[in-house]
């Protein structure tokens, strides 16, 4: 049983050491995966119709159901952020269903999950700064000056946790699964594990993607607005 | 050091699950890329397109929408004319009935009144006619009687009278009167 994250190659670039990591080569499949379908969608949209059907329909479910999310947890001002969250929904989900076919979750490597998680705080600050300008830099001192460390070392939690939340669900369902394919018998393994895979990549799979991604638009969004940070 | 060159070193490091080091620091600067990478072709390939295409889907069906209560409120307004139109043929039907009605019954109280007049004209001729009859009837009357008279004026000229012939004469003039009566 090895939990951990093998390195496959190890580069010297400019006398810096580079781990070219199983994360990496994992999220490079994804994205692969990811870019065929886009373009398959986008050769495929030239000949979709005013009344879908099948192939098309699903997409238009995905899309249209992933704009409404946006939409009830933001509203329409922030709709532009959909561009990045559409890749991080499909991102992690794809991540956390990789593991149904023994693909190591990107997002069970915590610098995958704080690279989303640092852009997420990112989208904070420059919100908060472009929507309320002076206001958002005052609410750290707020209610009192005294409150500042409280309310700074609030603001860095975020991405801290945010990573953390999602790291360490992905990890714990790899443990698990790990754990369990090491000590059931090996006629067992085409059964049981099913049951926990459901669970593991599937259903608590979608759910960190969804807390993710509910998280960080929240977070923007009240940033932006009064009573931030 | 070898500035801008790369080299695959020969020896691995063993894996790990967690670290704060520079390598962790390099591994998610590489994984921000990928996603700013990943990002951008799923929004530029993906993403955006099925939105536009969905977006000018909605515009043209709103449109069309928006086409057919147009049209729908032309149709509306096109049986809201109709319908007085309709209203309007009624009441002329009305008021040709009520004229008809008013034509009829003048034509019938002229019909009347002609009738009156004819049937007094009628009247009045027979009435002109029975007196004349009875003019000309008195008038043979009369004359008769003048024969008649003359007759006995000429028989009792002709005759001695006695009472018994003047009764006898008598009583034939009134036979003949009465006869003359009969014929009338």
């Amino acid at each position: 049983m090895d939990f951990n994250i093998k390195n496959l190659w190890v580069l010297d670039i400019a006398g810096v050491e580079v781990w070219i990591t199983e994360t990496m080569m994992n999220t490079w499949i994804i994205m692969l995966l990811l870019t065929m379908l886009a373009v398959i969608v986008r050769v495929k949209l030239r000949t979709f119709k005013q009344v879908p059907t099948g192939f098309q329909n699903a997409i238009e479910a995905i899309i249209e159901s992933f704009d409404n999310f946006v939409h009830n947890t933001v509203g329409d001002k922030f709709m532009y952020l959909g561009n990045w969250f559409f890749m991080v929904f499909t991102f992690v989900l794809i991540s956390s269903l990789g593991g149904l076919f023994g693909l190591r979750p990107p997002t069970a490597d915590w610098t995958t999950a704080f690279a989303l998680a640092l852009v997420t705080f990112g989208m904070i600050q420059v919100m908060g700064i472009i929507h309320r300008k002076g206001k958002y830099l005052k609410s750290f001192f707020e209610p009192y000056v005294i409150f500042f460390p409280l309310n700074f070392i609030g603001e860095l939690a975020r991405p801290i946790s945010l990573s953390f939340r999602l790291f360490g669900n992905a990890l714990a369902g790899v443990i698990f699964m790990s754990l369990i394919y090491g000590l059931i018998p090996i006629y067992l393994r085409f059964a049981l594990p099913a049951a926990l895979h459901f669970y593991f990549d599937l259903f608590s799979g979608v759910l960190q993607t969804y807390i993710f991604c509910v998280l960080s638009l929240t977070f923007i969004s009240s940033a932006s607005s009064a009573g931030a940070p | 050091m070898n500035v801008g060159t790369a080299f695959l070193l020969a020896a691995i490091p063993d894996g790990r699950v967690f670290g704060l080091d520079q390598q962790a620091l390099i591994s998610i600067g590489i994984q921000l890329f990928n996603a700013a990478l990943l990002s951008a072709v799923l929004s530029y390939v993906l993403y955006k397109p099925v939105r536009k295409f969905l977006r000018n889907r909605t515009e043209r069906i709103n449109a069309q929408l928006g086409r057919a209560e147009g049209e729908m409120a032309k149709a509306d307004e096109l049986k809201l004319q109709y319908e007085q139109q309709l209203d309007n043929v009624e009441q002329e039907r009305l008021e040709i009935l009520e004229a008809a009605h008013r034509a009829a019954a003048e034509k019938g109280k002229q019909m009347l009144a002609d009738a009156q007049s004819d049937a007094a004209d009628t009247r009045a001729r027979a009435l002109t006619d029975i007196q004349a009859e009875r003019e000309r009837a008195q008038e043979e009357i009369r004359r008769q009687i003048i024969e008649v008279a003359s007759m006995m004026a000429e028989k009792y000229v002709t005759q001695a009278m006695d009472a018994a012939t003047q009764d006898r004469l008598f009583a034939e003039t009134l036979a003949e009167l009465e006869g003359a009566a009969w014929q009338e």
